[in-house]
Parts: structure tokens; sequence; C-alpha cells
């Protein structure tokens, strides 16, 4: 006999059938009800478990991007200005920092997170004036009309 | 990388706070609105659907909304007590009357998410149909919110050189007759 593996040695022994069964239930353990123990039911829920997983995968990014976009939509109206216009502004000013950093700037380091909304305000600013005609440059501001594409 | 460590972790981060709001003269949808964000915690940067982060939202003067247009005779509220014939529909008007904190409540209620936390998350809203504070819920207090529409002055409340000041499209003519 040829022992590969402990739990290989240990499948050795025993009919099949019993070993496919345990195969299929040790991913059913958590389920409510008869499902978590008897093969016929759970065999389905498994199936459709491992569907729902495989979907799923997907839809996480979808589920973390809304997060962070509330999370930024939040720490951004402290500072006085809207989700769209600070991400407008940020992309205006060659800023590449994406929704996942902004998010954790807006926890862990509040006051980062408060200068990128005021370069996004300054940004605003200008880009009123150059529409209004006037197209001075403010005092004390770092950003300038980038033409990005 | 920020989001796995533990650096940034600060006190009372998860304290609540309790914000006041005053309906005087207010539209109801509008002091939902702002009630339904603070109630969830979608005003905080560590906003999850999850970790029950909302905060506590007083309002007072819920007595002294003001809806626009005709609102208050064609909005109907319905509800159904479950039995037969048990449909009931009454306006805002008389909803009002019966109850001055039933239109800012419902209003709320409906702007929150559909799920087992819209329950607890109503038990953080307290409405006062007027200006009168509990002692205990007045020391909570931390925070004022500010009003989100202007109240328009009526014309009493002006001085008469306002008035007199006031631009004019036309002028009545000596021998007009005001109605």
């Amino acid at each position: 006999m040829v022992f590969l593996t402990l739990p290989l040695w240990i499948r050795n022994r025993g009919p099949d059938r019993f070993w496919k069964v345990q195969d299929l239930l040790k991913h059913a353990r958590h389920f409510r009800g008869r499902k978590n123990r008897c093969y016929s039911l759970a065999v389905r829920a498994v199936r459709r478990a491992f569907v729902y997983a495989t979907k799923s995968r997907k839809l996480k990014k979808r589920n973390m991007r809304t997060l962070w976009i509330t999370r930024i939509a939040a720490a951004t109206r402290e500072h006085g200005m809207t989700y769209p216009a600070l991400m407008h502004n940020l992309t205006k000013s060659s800023v590449q920092l994406n929704r996942r950093v902004i998010s954790d700037l807006a926890i862990t380091e509040p006051r980062t997170f408060q200068s990128l909304a005021k370069v996004a305000k300054a940004r605003q600013q200008e880009g009123f004036r150059a529409a209004l005609g006037d197209g001075k440059e403010p005092a004390g501001v770092l950003s300038r009309i980038v033409m990005l594409q | 990388m920020s989001s796995f460590s533990r650096s940034a972790q600060q006190w009372a981060t998860f304290a609540r706070s309790w914000f006041l709001i005053d309906a005087r003269m207010q539209p109801p949808g509008k002091i939902a609105s702002m009630c339904s964000v603070r109630l969830q915690g979608k005003h905080k940067p560590i906003y999850h659907a999850l970790s029950d982060c909302g905060d506590h939202v007083v309002v007072i003067n819920s007595r002294q909304i003001a809806f626009s247009g005709n609102k208050w005779e064609q909005k109907v509220y319905s509800s159904h007590t479950g039995y037969p014939g048990g449909f009931k529909q009454v306006t805002a008007a008389q909803l009002h009357h019966k109850d001055p904190k039933a239109i800012v409540k419902l209003a709320v209620y409906g702007m929150l998410p559909r799920n087992l936390h819209r329950r607890t998350m109503m038990q953080r809203l307290h409405i006062f149909s007027d200006d009168a504070l509990p002692d205990d819920i007045r020391a909570n207090l931390t925070e004022e919110l500010q009003q989100p529409r202007a109240i328009p002055r009526k014309l009493s409340e002006y001085t008469p050189e306002e008035v007199e000041a006031f631009p004019r499209l036309w002028t009545p003519p000596e021998d007009y007759k005001m109605k």
C-alpha cells in the first residue's frame, strides 16, 4: 500500500459511499436545519451555496466600491463639498488615488483627507473663475489646470 | 496599509452624538432626509451597515411643520387594519390634527432601509410636538443642525420702512379700490 498522506490513509478504510457523503457534508455543516446532516437535502443546498459564492466574488467588488463611496461622501460633507465635486476635481488635479485609499485616509488620517478636500475645493474655484471669464490665478493655490485626455 | 493596521484606533469612535433639529416652518421630507442620514450613521466616514453607528436625533416643534402646495388637503396617508373593510385613508391635515408627531415619524420611517435595523434606528429618533424637552434628553444634546429652509418673514414682521422700500411692479392709481 502507498500512504501519500495521513488523511488519505484514513480514507482508505470504510465504504467509498460514506466518504463521498462526508466530502459533501463538510461544506454543509454550518447550514440550518436538516440540510447540515441529510445528504439528499444537503447536496442541493451545497450546490446552490457554491453558485452564490461564485456570483458573490464579483458582487463583492461592487459592494466594496459602494461602501467606499458612501464613506467618502460622508467625509466630504464634513468639509462642505459633495462627493461628485470632490472626485471630479481630484481627477482634474491629477490626484491618482483610488476610492479605497481615499476612504482609508478619511477614516485613519482625517487631516490628510482635509488637505485633499482643500485641493479639490481650490480646483473647483479655479474652474469657476475660468468659466466665468475672469481667469485670474487665485492666491496661494498649488493646483493648476491640467488637460487630461 | 491602513485598512489592516489598528494603529489609528481612537477612543469614542463609536460614541453616539445627539442632534437637535428645529422643524418650525420646515418641509417634513427635508427634515426626514436629514434625520435618516444621521440615524443610519451615513454622515460618518466609518459607516458600515452592520456596525450600528447611527446617532440620536431630536426633532422639536413638529407641530409647526410646513407642507408646500396643497399637500395638507391632497396628501393621503393610507393604512389597513387587516379586517374586511378596514382600509383607512386620512389626509395630512387630519393626521396632523390627530397626532402632530405622526407626519415626521412616517416620513423618516419611509426613508430608512427596509431591514431589521429599521425599528432600532427609529427608537433613536425623538420627536416632540413643541419646543419643551425633558431634562434627560436636553442634557445629552451635542449639536444643533441648521434648518434646511430659511423661514420666510410674514408681512406683519416687516417694518413700514422696509415695506415702503420694497420694489414694486406697479403703483396703484389714487382711486384704485383694494379688495
